[in-house]
């Protein structure tokens, strides 16, 4: 299992869109996969759970990914928190 | 003509059952099937909506998409069908309600905005899972079917794929409310305010809709149907007859001329107007890009805007800044309950107060005018302090836009002149923009007071009425005396008798739908000007609405029928019956 912690470095933090962009890398991946923030922890294959996270802006979230393909989900992730979501950042 | 197909906004009751072991099954197949439905729904509904606005990614679909496959609430209706043993709608009531209500607690105006996308996925699961007979989406018929219902909205039109309806009847609003527009540009017959016609008929009704004359008949006999016919054909005849007028210049027979544009609201609608003879886009409502549960990106919008600036390059492109509230209604920016919507927070007043959403349109615009034609046009304007505004901010964004290195076009700046307080003050507005647009459906609501979506009322809708008149000569007068040039881009500028008006009292552009373009065209080479400035200034000293159409009519009527355009934009007697 990998733990992978990111800073939400867009100005809006995880509304709509993001969680969707989120949701579309896990969703498609085998590995389980829980996002943590402020002590909840939640199913990060389900746009409903991550976007009633409510997380703004600046905040540090960390993932849970346990299987196989752990390793590049963890990759792919970083790169979309890196790349603010595509939104402008904060 | 086409048979009717009822739209009725229904409230949904859901009722608690506990069922015998037997039928789970069944329920579990209900609930899947309802979901397969709306993926395959939403997913046409998204494909629309990405050819028809231009934009590449419709993202809000592609949200809902998710909700409905979304693993937490698939598992959690499952359960509560195969654990305790309850009917698929009230699983679905439960488990989705739970999170409508968790989104609408969040502390977050955002987020709290997502309920009504989950409210959404609601309705159409809900709509999917009942035997309601047919949904629009499935409807194939030969000639289409007619929309009747107390009230049509615009999100449903843009839905409607073409050849699909035939026509709209509706028991609301008038011939210059949002739908008319929408209806007109998808060139949809539509009548409407028929107050309760929605009631009277029933799904499957043949129904003629007339739009040229406002006419609806229910269950024609042999007769109607051949009187149809034959005014459908002669209006074809008409309409190609029009089209030789698309090369010849729009100019007066003593030589003033007058540009022609078009109005759009759909980006893809850029590809055409040209080939009904319009020279540029005289009014883009940007608004219709914002007619979805979340605001629109910078790079949608500059996708959306680039896209017709580029089509019509080297034409001009007016394009209007959000003009949300009144009759359109934006969710998540504009609130619902106003009781004066009209007169309330709307237009340029949100964008002044919610400056993220002005500037990221403004932004979206100035790097979407790569090749500076671009008319930027601020609707609503009541004061100079407004004006200092926006124009602060669009230099603001220039600013931000400079310093990150993006290469900023000039962009020529107008006002709507539709508030009688910028009238009054059009002297000190003139001396600020680049060029004048009178938006006449407000102008004429707000001088008038009257309200143009109150059915009671539309007999009072004149927009020859001497006051509306002088207020546009003011306007031409002030805006000449700075060498800026006027545009009237209301409904106005394609009636055969407001045109003779409008052209007489020194208006210099005309934008309308781009079907009006021609016949306008024709009414104008068949004019001398001077006839008609004299005839103008004649009617400004008139009493009353009443007078100056009789003048009018009298004058020029048997000039339009000469022309045989009259039964292609309407009547001749513009009094609006």
């Amino acid at each position: 299992m990998i733990e992978k912690a990111l800073v939400v470095t867009n100005k809006l933090g995880i509304h709509a869109r993001p969680a969707g962009m989120i949701v579309d890398i896990t969703g498609q991946a085998k590995s389980d996969i829980s996002i943590v923030f402020e002590g909840s922890k939640a199913n990060a294959k389900s746009i409903l759970n991550v976007m009633m996270l409510a997380i703004p802006a600046g905040s540090e979230v960390k993932f849970e990914i346990d299987g196989e393909d752990e390793e590049q989900v963890a990759s792919q992730l970083e790169s979309l928190f890196n790349d603010h979501f595509n939104e402008e950042p904060c | 003509m086409g048979s009717v197909f009822p739209v009725t906004n229904r409230k949904i009751s859901v009722v608690e059952e506990t069922l015998p072991e037997s039928r789970l099954p069944d329920e579990e197949q209900l609930f899947l099937k309802a979901v397969h439905k709306t993926v395959k729904e939403v997913s046409q509904i998204k494909e629309l909506s990405e050819s028809r606005t231009g934009m590449k990614d419709s993202l809000i679909f592609a949200t809902h998409l998710m909700i409905l496959q979304d693993p937490t609430l698939m598992n959690g209706v499952l359960d509560k069908i195969r654990k305790e043993r309850k009917n698929a709608r009230w699983a679905v009531h439960v488990v989705l309600g739970a999170f409508i209500d968790k989104f609408e607690q969040i502390d977050s105006p955002a987020m709290r905005d997502k309920a009504a996308d989950l409210r959404d996925v609601y309705n159409r699961l809900m709509a999917a899972m009942e035997d309601s007979g047919p949904v629009l989406e499935d409807v194939a018929t030969e000639d289409g079917v007619v929309l009747a219902g107390h009230e049509l909205l615009p999100s449903l039109l843009m839905s409607i794929k073409p050849g699909q309806v035939a026509g709209l009847a509706m028991d609301t609003g008038g011939r210059t409310s949002h739908v008319a527009i929408l209806a007109r540009s998808l060139q949809i017959p539509l009548v409407s305010g028929l107050r309760n016609f929605a009631a009277l008929v029933k799904a499957g009704d043949t129904v003629i809709v007339d739009g040229s004359s406002g006419q609806v008949v229910i269950n024609p006999n042999q007769d109607d149907i051949k009187e149809f016919h034959a005014r459908q054909e002669v209006f074809e005849r008409q309409r190609r007859e029009l089209f030789t007028m698309r090369q010849l210049e729009p100019m007066t027979r003593d030589g003033k001329y007058i540009t022609l544009h078009a109005n759009i609201e759909l980006p893809s609608e850029s590809e055409k107007v040209t080939d009904f003879g319009a020279t540029g886009i005289g009014l883009y409502r940007s608004e219709f890009l914002f007619l979805r549960s979340d605001a629109p990106t910078q790079d949608e919008q500059r996708d959306a805007y680039r896209y017709i600036l580029e089509t019509m390059y080297p034409c001009p492109v007016t394009i209007r800044t959000l003009d949300a509230g009144g009759d359109k209604l934006v969710s998540g920016i504009t609130a619902v309950n106003e009781s004066n919507p009209f007169m309330g927070w709307r237009s340029i007043r949100v964008c002044l107060d919610r400056e993220d959403i002005f500037c990221t349109q403004l932004k979206a615009l100035l790097l979407a005018n790569t090749k500076e034609n671009l008319r930027l046009l601020l609707p609503m304007i009541s004061g100079m302090t407004e004006l200092r505004r926006a124009k602060a901010c669009i230099a603001k964004c220039r600013k931000e836009l400079e310093e990150k290195g993006k290469k900023v076009a000039k962009v020529k700046i107008g006002v709507m002149i539709e508030v009688p307080a910028a009238v009054m003050i059009v002297d000190k507005l003139a001396k600020e923009v680049d060029f004048f647009s009178i938006g006449t459906n407000d102008l004429v609501q707000f001088t008038l007071a009257v309200d143009r979506t109150n059915e009671l009322i539309t007999d009072m809708f004149q927009p020859h009425h001497p006051a509306v008149l002088s207020m546009i000569y003011q306007t031409v007068q002030a805006a000449h005396r700075e060498g800026i040039p006027v545009a009237v881009c209301g409904e106005m500028s394609a009636d055969p008798l407001s045109v003779l008006l409008l052209v007489g009292l020194g208006v210099d552009e005309l934008s309308m739908t781009p079907w009006s373009v021609m016949s306008t065209k024709k009414i104008i080479r068949s004019i001398n000007f001077e006839d008609v400035r004299d005839s103008a200034l004649t009617v400004l000293q008139m009493d009353d609405a009443e007078s100056v159409n009789a003048f009018m009519l009298g004058k020029y009527a048997q000039t339009i029928r000469d022309l045989g355009i009259s039964s292609f934009v309407g009547q001749v007697d513009s009094s609006k019956k």
